[in-house]
């Protein structure tokens, strides 16, 4: 029986980082070495990350408020942002000013420790490609 | 003076009121309001108020009180008077401009009639709104942008209303919506979106009645159109038989490609077939100048888009007064060659073509500063601009010192 149930379950579990490749059953069976082996590649980079990079290109950004409205973190943070609601306090990762958005709290990001989450929501809703994650 | 405040932004039509600034001796520092929001509160924030008269090629500063009275000259001497513009003007200023215009037996009439008045005035609408953005937040499950670009145009409208935000019935935000982009080119929007279409010029309605068909079940999609791989269509068919609540949002894209008539009566159809399968749908226009609805709904009696523009092109008026919009920017070539014949007032914010060839500008404050006065959402929801500094120079009061004069 694996734990938990689902490959997909596992798969976000394995991105959240709270578990391993070694710890699926099917993948240590033999005829799965090369898979095993590429998962173990592929989530390499999380296990050992200790900061993120993520770039705000101000000359790109519109300000279009999409970075906070989506950034769990600060949905969590300022809950008025899940509804739409521009960041006013300076708790939020992301927030508006003069037009631009600023990253004003990078640490809180779900990507640094201890998270170190495979996040990319606010690369992948930025129409101007002004956020790159890397 | 230091001033921190919550405001309503005028930057475009959604009129964002959960934004806030300080401004400290003509510098802006804003919170919440996007790049093009900021542009405009900085720029009205440091508007030098002057009065500009042109003759001969030559441009010369004058006092505002007498390019007041060189204006109310004009229009006083004006055998046919076109007043025009006003999208981006405040509501009590388009009832000022009405009762300046029926003072001088003038012809009212406004940018709107470009665009909105044919989406509004089309039975699609019949001048109302079913639902407000606010409902879209709560419920809109599968969103369109057929012919508009928000990424480039109203920039929050995604992140406030109709992509991003969490809504009562969609508790997961995006990841509880399907989104679809139409378009004739690749836009910064169709990186949000589900469901992209390429497609040519001017076959907007062709689409629109494959959908409707396919959705009835009159028709069956098996070969491409326009390029675009029957699989594709299919695949947002099955979208629109999904979702509970369809909101398709279009723009100049539909209503400006030569086929308004027959694109808005599709997009009616294709609601309708939705309706009748019990799902709700709804049509919304999407257009930026920021009073676009308030020029709509203020105006007793609004010429159609042939009309005006066939008026102007005649080369029926003598003297134009334009306020607040760049008229020469928006309409056709040879209507702006008649127009340009006109003896030209220009009220409003400096800059832009109308401005920079007018034979007489006034320069005034943006409502974003002046406030004490009210615009129209794209949806039809007013709300009240806040005061930042009463004592500028307003359109209204321009307007309201012609009309003494005028009358005199």
């Amino acid at each position: 029986m694996c734990e938990p149930k689902t490959c997909m379950a596992f798969a976000t579990h394995l991105a959240l980082g709270t578990i391993s490749p070694d710890d699926c059953p099917p993948l240590l069976e033999a005829g799965f070495e090369k898979n095993l082996e590429r998962i173990r590649e592929l989530v390499a980079p999380l296990q050992s990350a200790a900061e993120t990079g993520v770039k705000l290109d101000e000359s790109k950004c519109t300000g279009c408020g999409n970075c906070v409205v989506v950034c769990p973190v600060d949905v969590a943070l300022e809950p008025g942002t899940g509804i739409g609601k521009a960041a006013k306090s300076d708790a939020t990762v992301f927030r508006v000013e003069n037009g631009i958005s600023k990253i004003i709290n990078l640490e809180k990001c779900r990507r640094f420790p201890p998270d170190r989450m495979n996040c990319r929501v606010c690369e992948q809703y930025c129409c101007t490609d002004a956020i790159e994650i890397w | 003076m230091l001033l921190v405040k919550d405001f309503v932004c005028n930057g475009c039509s959604l009129l964002c009121n959960d934004v806030s600034a300080t401004i400290e001796k003509n510098e802006v520092s804003s919170l919440g309001v996007c790049k093009l929001g900021h542009a405009h509160l900085t720029s009205a924030a440091s508007e030098a108020e002057t009065g500009i008269v042109r003759r001969n090629g030559e441009e010369k500063r004058i006092p505002i009180e007498d390019a007041i009275k060189e204006t109310a000259r004009v229009l006083s001497e004006g055998e046919n008077i076109l007043v025009y513009g006003w999208t981006t003007a405040s509501n009590e200023s388009i009832k000022h401009g009405q009762l300046l215009a029926e003072e001088l037996n003038a012809h009212f009439n406004t940018l709107a009639s470009l665009s909105a008045y044919q989406s509004m005035s089309h039975e699609l609408h019949s001048m109302t709104l079913a639902i407000d953005l606010d409902y879209i937040r709560n419920n809109g499950e599968f969103i369109i942008y057929w012919g508009c670009n928000p990424a480039e145009s109203l920039h929050r409208h995604p992140s406030r209303f109709a992509v991003l935000p969490i809504g009562d019935k969609l508790p997961e935000g995006v990841e509880s919506r399907t989104i679809g982009v139409v378009d004739v080119r690749e836009t910064e929007t169709m990186k949000m979106a589900n469901h992209r279409f390429k497609i040519p010029i001017g076959q907007d309605v062709d689409l629109l009645k494959a959908l409707a068909s396919e959705l009835k079940g009159t028709s069956s999609i098996t070969e491409p159109l326009f390029g675009i791989p029957a699989v594709e269509i299919l695949g947002l068919v099955r979208a629109f038989k999904k979702s509970d609540c369809t909101v398709i949002f279009y723009g100049s894209g539909l209503v400006n490609s030569g086929n308004a008539e027959e694109n808005l009566s599709a997009l009616l159809n294709l609601i309708e077939v939705l309706k009748n399968d019990g799902k709700e749908a709804y049509a919304l226009p999407m257009f930026p100048e920021s009073n676009i609805m308030g020029a709509l709904q203020e105006t007793k009696k609004q010429d159609s888009q042939q009309s005006i523009l066939t008026k102007i092109a005649n080369g029926e008026f003598d003297t134009a007064l334009i306020v607040g919009d760049d008229v020469f920017s928006e309409i056709p070539g040879r209507a702006a060659k008649a127009l340009r014949k006109s003896k030209i007032v220009y009220i409003g914010r400096s800059g832009g073509l109308t401005d920079s060839i007018a034979d007489i500008s006034i320069h005034t404050t943006d409502p974003i500063i002046s406030g004490a006065s009210t615009m129209i959402r794209i949806d039809l929801k007013k709300y009240e601009l806040v005061t930042w500094n009463a004592e500028v120079l307003t359109i209204d009061k321009v307007l309201g010192k012609i009309h003494e004069l005028v009358k005199k």
